[in-house]
């Protein structure tokens, strides 16, 4: 199994970078079809035509655009993505800042959407049949209609203001020292033993991840369902009923391990979903993450940032797809014969 | 008298239609099973069988119940049990083993985890115990490699494998009774009888009484000491095996005796029973006896009132238990096939239609990283066939039988080797090549519940050839030539209007035939056309081959693994092992004196 989940990395390691280098150049191209000059953008309001004009052959803006592509490309390999327009810091620095804090909110929250999703669809399907499970199916449905930034502006106003719970800006409150390790604070609290710190990072994580999640758990919720319906008439469940196996161990030993495997696929589809929809929920909770960076990005036309956001947005969804493959070469063992 | 371990006494089993109506699914039935003995319940599908051995777990189909009678096991009520008494029995003392062993085990759990689970249930607590137990078990069914069997999943194993598992999980309980749902019927030949005798000598071993189901009157003769023949829902015959098979009483026990094809027995006419057996819903609309409408002895007396289960006198053997549930069973021996004519063979100098040469085909397969290997499915195989003849290709799953029809109709390319269809050769992959291929060649495929498309009317599904073959045609005369086609293979006009849901199992394959058969092949390719159907069923598709064939003059290539269907319909047989053909000849020939030995062990394997 081993030698395979290698070989499934590296073949898909392969066909990423390509698809990177695709990315890079749609972005590029993109970019700078824009009406935006980044040049006169970085000088002071009350620079001159030829002080820009200078800058703008200092930025090798003046040269041919795939000379200008094949320059950005080779700094990026190198690691360098330049230096912002607008916060005049290196991209790199603002990225390796930012973007553990979004996958940490993606990932929080896609894991509240499988519980929630798991343990909804197990009662949708032990409810099956009965008012319930229309209700259940109908509250599920209403989950799924509102999209996430207005969970995310409803949970402010319970739970931030209404009912002082839980808090809805930053990452960190205040009063603590931000313990600089990887980046994910989850993982430096505990790094440095903070349980009480490690706590605060979560609270201030809560209401963003669920308002993503909350939309995403209902699909996970009804695949998981139906396909629990499926397995539920096929052989091997009624043969382990005719062995005796209680009902609650055929559903959660024998059923769900089958029913598991689609829902993995969605949620590997889903994720490009949500971790795009980190960007408004960023906003709405003031979270510095990739999404803020992103969104102040595009509002300075911060033409640096955007392309290396971009750049960083495709990788991340990339590798999620891979472990999602490479979860379902773990779980389905028919996969693995082949 | 031997006190009996399971007990059935007028047991009735129910549905409750949408609108409310109950239909009787099962009544009536009794028996009463001892220890050690072995009942065969046969009939086809339809005919209540499996429905026994779901009542007995109270695993009934929503709507189903059982609303009257008793089922006792031992001094228990299994009719009044709750549902979790009857949980504690099932896997201890009742075990079962399915119809379809590859799908019966969990696909992602590993045999060792599964059959832990069950011994763990049945009461081994420590582990290292329950690993020893389960190899003990696996050895007990003469499974190899026991050890390495434990830690791998159902898919790496063979289907004849995997019933030996489950035949091991079902006998780990020492269980007082076994009943088995078609244990063989989607297992090889060759297999099946090497299950058969496995479950035989399980039973011997562990003292448990079987239930033994199967549509297969012949197989249950030779396996069982009593059976009961059930035929929609009624229990039709009863009685001591042999004596039943050898001398029939009830006309649906006849009948099934003489539609079977056998290997051994002097060529004759399989009996076509006419229609099939009556659905749930037409079931209320019954008055008399079930059988009547199909019945060749029905009387007046029949189609008004319902003939019960009573003793008969058997002409032969001295079988006091002997039961029949039919007004004239004096008249049964009465009912008779034709002896073989002569007349319907094939004619040798015929010119040739299809010649195929040192064809082969290789499929890579990848192990590992990079190792590579190569499989050839089919291997230098070479045969002809002449116009209007039907030749038979037999052979175990796996043989490549199914790979070289593919081949001859073109849905796979050949890695080498040459065909020539009607003279021109087929092997060119032009469009061109393909449209002459398809005008030549039809193919019809084994599962016409896949086949068929489920959101096209029949009469839309036979004439499907002609959307390419004749755009401009009217929409009437499409409709006249898909009427010709369904009166062809003998079903009415009426039902060109139906969904494929709509049609029976024996329906659905005449459609598909009936589709293959509008373009007028020369060539017609059936990959297990007649496999998986009942044998009245059977018995009417062979029938309805011959006669288009005389009609019609096409070549068949029939690719079966039921050598007694081959010898039936085909003068000429190909026997193939391992993708290359290891014995051909005139059927007669290579069934009555096989001369290799592979030829051999198949036959012997059929005819156990």
């Amino acid at each position: 199994m081993i030698v395979q989940l290698l070989g499934l990395f590296a073949r898909r390691l392969l066909v990423a970078i390509p698809i990177l280098f695709v990315v890079s150049a749609l972005v590029f191209v993109v970019l700078r079809v824009l009406p935006v000059d980044p040049a006169a953008m970085s000088m002071p309001p009350n620079a001159t035509k030829s002080e820009i004009e200078a800058k703008r052959q200092e930025m090798g803006l003046d040269r041919p655009l795939p000379e200008q592509y094949a320059i950005w490309l080779g700094k990026t390999l190198k690691g360098d993505f330049g230096a912002s327009i607008h916060f005049r810091r290196a991209v790199s620095s603002l990225i390796a800042e930012t973007l553990p804090a979004t996958i940490e909110l993606a990932l929080l929250a896609m894991l509240l959407a499988a519980g929630l999703g798991f343990a909804g669809g197990l009662l949708l399907f032990h409810w099956r049949g009965t008012w319930r499970g229309e209700a259940a199916d109908l509250g599920s449905t209403m989950l799924m209609s509102a999209p996430d930034f207005l969970w995310g502006l409803l949970f402010i106003l319970a739970f931030g203001v209404l009912w002082p719970l839980l808090p809805f800006t930053g990452r960190l409150a205040s009063s603590f020292a931000r313990p600089v390790h990887t980046g994910f604070l989850l993982l430096d609290t505990l790094i440095e033993g903070r349980l009480d710190m490690f706590l605060d990072v979560l609270k201030h994580m809560l209401l963003p991840a669920t308002a993503l999640g909350l939309a995403f758990s209902v699909p996970i919720m009804r695949v998981l369902r139906s396909s629990l319906y499926e397995i539920d008439h096929a052989d091997y469940i009624r043969q382990a009923r005719l062995r005796g196996v209680s009902e609650k161990r055929i559903l959660l030993r024998h059923a769900l391990k089958n029913a598991i495997l689609p829902t993995l696929t969605l949620m590997g589809v889903q994720f490009g979903f949500l971790f795009g929809g980190t960007l408004l929920i960023e906003v709405i909770y003031s979270y510095p993450g990739l999404g803020n960076l992103m969104v102040d990005a595009v509002r300075n036309a911060d033409l640096p940032i955007i392309q290396a956001v971009a750049l960083a947005y495709a990788a991340v969804v990339l590798v999620i797809n891979m472990i999602v493959d490479g979860l379902y070469l773990v779980l389905n063992p028919r996969l693995r014969a082949a | 008298m031997t006190p009996s371990i399971l007990s059935a006494e007028k047991l009735t089993v129910e549905a409750r239609l949408a609108d409310g109506r109950r239909l009787s699914v099962l009544s009536g039935i009794g028996f009463a099973l001892e220890a050690g003995k072995v009942l065969g319940l046969v009939g086809e599908s339809g005919a209540g069988k499996s429905m026994v051995g779901r009542a007995i777990a109270q695993l009934l189909p929503p709507g189903f119940g059982v609303t009257g009678g008793s089922l006792t096991f031992g001094n228990r009520d299994l009719v009044h049990m709750g549902a979790d008494a009857r949980r504690e029995l099932l896997g201890r003392e009742i075990a079962f083993i399915p119809q379809e062993p590859l799908s019966a085990l969990n696909p992602v759990m590993t045999i060792g985890a599964q059959f832990g689970e069950h011994l763990a249930r049945i009461g081994t607590r420590s582990k290292t115990r329950r690993q020893g137990e389960a190899l003990a078990l696996l050895e007990a069914v003469h499974l190899p490699r026991a050890s390495e069997l434990l830690n791998q999943y159902p898919h790496e194993l063979s289907g004849g494998m995997c019933q030996r598992v489950l035949i091991a999980m079902a006998f780990a309980s020492r269980p007082k009774l076994v009943i088995a749902d078609e244990p063989t019927t989607a297992l090889d030949a060759t297999i099946q009888a090497r299950i058969i005798a496995l479950m035989g000598e399980m039973r011997e071993a562990y003292g448990a009484a079987l239930i033994f189901i199967t549509h297969d009157l012949r197989l249950a003769a030779k396996f069982c000491d009593e059976i009961l023949v059930l035929y929609a829902g009624r229990a039709v015959e009863k009685g001591k095996a042999r004596e039943l098979l050898s001398a029939p009483l009830h006309p649906y026990t006849r009948c099934l005796q003489l539609a079977a094809p056998s290997l051994s027995a002097p060529e004759r006419d399989l009996f076509t029973l006419s229609g099939e057996m009556p659905g749930l819903a037409r079931l209320a609309d019954l008055p008399g006896c079930r059988f009547a409408p199909r019945c060749p002895n029905v009387g007046e007396i029949c189609r008004t009132q319902e003939p019960r289960l009573t003793p008969v006198t058997a002409p032969l053997g001295d079988d006091p238990s002997r039961k029949a549930a039919c007004f004239r069973t004096e008249m049964t021996p009465g009912i008779e096939t034709r002896s073989h004519a002569a007349s319907s063979r094939h004619e040798r100098s015929s010119p040739l239609l299809l010649l195929v040469e040192g064809l082969e085909k290789r499929y890579r397969s990848r192990r590992g990283l990079f190792a590579n290997t190569e499989l050839a499915a089919v291997d230098g195989v070479s045969f002809t066939v002449a116009e209007n003849e039907f030749v038979g290709v037999v052979g175990e799953s796996g043989s490549g039988k199914s790979t070289l029809a593919k081949l001859v109709i073109g849905l796979e390319t050949p890695s080498a080797g040459r065909i020539e269809l009607g003279g021109r050769d087929a092997f060119d992959r032009s469009e061109a090549a393909r449209r002459r291929r398809v005008e030549v060649a039809q193919m019809v495929f084994q599962d016409p519940q896949s086949a068929l498309n489920p959101r096209r009317r029949a009469a839309s599904i036979v004439t499907q050839v002609l959307e390419a073959a004749a755009p401009r045609l009217s929409a009437s005369a499409r409709q006249r030539r898909a009427e010709e086609l369904l009166a062809e293979v003998g079903l009415p006009a009426e039902l060109g209007a139906r969904y494929p849901s709509q049609l029976s199992g024996g329906q659905k394959q005449r459609v598909n035939i009936a589709r293959a058969l509008c373009a007028t092949p020369k060539l017609l390719i059936a990959d297990e056309i007649v496999s998986g159907l009942d044998v009245s069923v059977q018995a009417q598709l062979i029938a309805l081959l011959r006669r288009l064939r005389h009609e019609l003059s096409f070549a068949l290539l029939f690719i079966s693994h039921d050598l007694a269907v081959v010898r039936k319909l085909c003068e000429r047989v190909l026997v193939m092992r391992h993708g290359k053909i290891v014995d051909q000849g005139m059927t007669e020939v290579v069934f009555g004196a096989p001369q290799h030995p592979y030829t051999r062990e198949l036959l012997a394997a059929s005819s156990e």
